[in-house]
């Protein structure tokens, strides 16, 4: 080891891609880490920022003791240390100046008041998708990160993986023609109203179930709730066009240049959502007819060919567009790339590739599609006011009232 | 709307029966000593899409409610009627601690000119989370008026209670542009400029 020294390191680097580890990095360039409520997909996405020699992961807040103690687990043999701090309140994470970004991946639920909060508190922040549960809190999420000229980046990684940024690039370079349809794999949109049976509250040290309902109303303690089956719930779910779309439908914004705007009409076909934006390209947003790319696939058509693909990495092509195929074994649900170009963003105070405003548009689109779908109707909106246009009923559906204490 | 599931039952209630009533039925259910509080809450919920004027009273009797008080708000907030805002109003007088912290919510969310006096007078609340409300509600209500109290309000503030009217400060500095008040923005982005200031209110602040 005496004989690797950071100089050289860096001359080594120059040559080729190099992993440093962490001694290597002086402590100006450290990132300092906090992470807010990391179930199984957080800890997946913690291990990625492991795997980045400049950060430190100081502090685990989460309202579950079991999961303070697994993260801190985790941090502490990463880190070969004792000294992983666990809070039950984020707020006690989000006071310490000492912290320069929070990895948040509580429930949905959670997201964007957690995000705001922590822009408030001067954190940087990598979040888990999806970002809102609302249009309403879409546009606060993409206003309160602006405000406090924090780096965001959400959890929608295939903006950093290969197929995907092959196929997006195949739009953007000319090669599919003039663009007619994108399509977005979503899910099933519908969910439920129905609540789980009453079963005692826990002590608040092992869970805490007021803060786990957080801005949403209340209902009474489950613990099938807490263990993973809140998803489908729409007290606590976006439904499955936005827990899906909020991958595809964002990689389709991305393609149709359309990071700060929306589609502005939407017609529910059965479980598929038909839109379309201002420029006139078509959007499907669709559960059923894919080729077997993978979940969350793809599919953007031209008048000069089509490219399809998804979490695989697999890629098909149209027959005239074959030299384009590349092998890539690259899985779409892989965040390595993704936390990487967060980190260089931190540093370089650039936004990153799925920043708060693409990402709000992104899930604005969802939500509206969603409001169609259940609304069975079609549907005009105005993305500059984030309106649908002579429909009251839409509107009224643009927003949900947050629980007391908690607001946006 | 779309029909939740025929199996979506709880307590023997049958959910898409409540969601295919008319505003009349709803308003019945909430005042229904006997109904069960899962079929009031989904009226409510449903109550978001179809009410109006006259289901405002069955409402806002619930916003003192510690279980449903977030339903009635959900109900309440987008009805396009003066009345929300009155009932708004009355409850932030009769109502203390959360549930008149989640009226103020509501009102912030509507934006009501009319009740800026009444959520300033929070701002010196003994209860510092009713004061931080009071100070975000300001921010959202975002007028000239609003800006006023949160100007008094910030050389005072002490503790949270001081950053919480610093961040409000920058959100209705925002609102008070969006809406072409240029001159009480300035004015009150100057009174900001005196601090102490957080420093992510510092950086907002530019």
């Amino acid at each position: 080891m005496s004989t690797l020294t950071r100089r050289g390191l860096l001359r080594s680097a120059a040559a080729g891609p190099l992993i440093l580890p962490s001694w290597a990095v002086p402590p100006s360039d450290r990132i300092a880490l906090g992470g807010v409520g990391l179930g199984p997909r957080g800890a997946n996405v913690l291990k990625s920022f492991f795997a980045q020699p400049e950060v430190r992961f100081l502090a685990i807040a989460d309202l579950r003791n079991e999961r303070r103690e697994l993260i801190k687990s985790m941090a502490d043999k990463h880190h070969d240390t004792h000294d992983t701090k666990m809070y039950r309140d984020m707020f006690d994470l989000l006071a310490r100046d000492d912290i320069d970004a929070v990895l948040i991946a509580t429930g949905d639920r959670w997201h964007t008041t957690a995000s705001i909060l922590a822009a408030q508190a001067g954190k940087d922040i990598y979040c888990e998708k999806p970002c809102s549960m609302t249009i309403a809190e879409s546009r606060a999420l993409a206003q309160g990160v602006a405000r406090y000229k924090r780096v965001y980046q959400a959890g929608t990684q295939r903006r950093n993986v290969t197929n995907f940024q092959l196929a997006v690039g195949l739009v953007h370079s000319g090669k599919l023609g003039k663009v007619q349809t994108l399509h977005a794999n979503t899910l099933n949109p519908k969910t439920s109203h129905e609540w789980l049976p009453e079963e005692p509250e826990p002590n608040p040290e092992v869970c805490d179930w007021n803060r786990w309902l957080g801005p949403c109303p209340w209902r009474p303690y489950n613990s099938k709730y807490v263990a993973g089956r809140w998803r489908g719930h729409f007290d606590f779910h976006g439904g499955g066009i936005l827990e899906w779309g909020s991958h595809t439908v964002d990689v389709c914004q991305w393609a149709n240049q359309s990071d700060a705007t929306t589609p502005v009409e939407f017609e529910p076909q059965g479980n598929h959502v038909h839109a379309r934006w201002a420029n006139g390209v078509k959007l499907v947003m669709r559960d059923t007819g894919w080729l077997g790319m993978g979940t969350c696939s793809v599919r953007f058509e031209g008048d000069n060919g089509w490219v399809e693909t998804g979490d695989t990495g697999k890629i098909s092509l149209s027959d005239n567009l074959q030299s384009e195929y590349r092998e890539i074994k690259e899985a779409g649900t892989d965040p390595t790339k993704h936390v990487r170009d967060f980190l260089d963003c931190v540093k370089s105070r650039k936004q990153p590739k799925s920043n708060a405003l693409a990402a709000a548009q992104g899930h604005i689109a969802c939500h509206a599609a969603y409001i169609s779908w259940q609304l069975g109707r079609k549907l005009a909106f105005d993305p500059a006011r984030d309106l649908f246009i002579n429909d009251d009923e839409a509107n009224r559906m643009r927003s949900r009232a947050i629980r007391e204490p908690w607001r946006v | 709307m779309q029909a939740p599931a025929p199996s979506s039952s709880t307590s023997g209630v049958n959910v898409a029966a409540i969601f295919a009533m008319n505003e009349a039925a709803l308003i019945a259910v909430l005042q229904d000593a006997a109904a069960p509080l899962y079929a009031k809450a989904k009226a409510c919920q449903r109550l978001a899409l179809v009410g109006g004027r006259d289901a405002v009273p069955a409402l806002a009797k619930l916003l003192a409610d510690p279980k449903l008080n977030t339903y009635a708000r959900y109900g309440l907030e987008p009805i396009r009627d003066e009345a929300v805002d009155v009932a708004l109003r009355n409850a932030l007088a009769a109502l203390s601690g959360n549930p008149r912290q989640g009226v103020m919510n509501s009102i912030g969310r509507r934006r009501d000119a009319k009740a800026v006096k009444a959520v300033a007078k929070l701002l010196g609340d003994r209860d510092v989370e009713t004061a931080r409300t009071a100070a975000a509600t300001l921010a959202k209500i975002g007028n000239p008026e609003a800006a006023k109290e949160l100007e008094k309000a910030f050389p005072r503030a002490t503790g949270p209670l001081h950053d919480t009217v610093a961040q409000s400060g920058i959100i209705c500095i925002e609102n008070l542009k969006a809406a072409g008040h240029a001159r009480e923005a300035a004015a009150l982005a100057a009174a900001l400029r005196k601090g102490p200031l957080p420093k992510p209110v510092q950086i907002a602040l530019g």
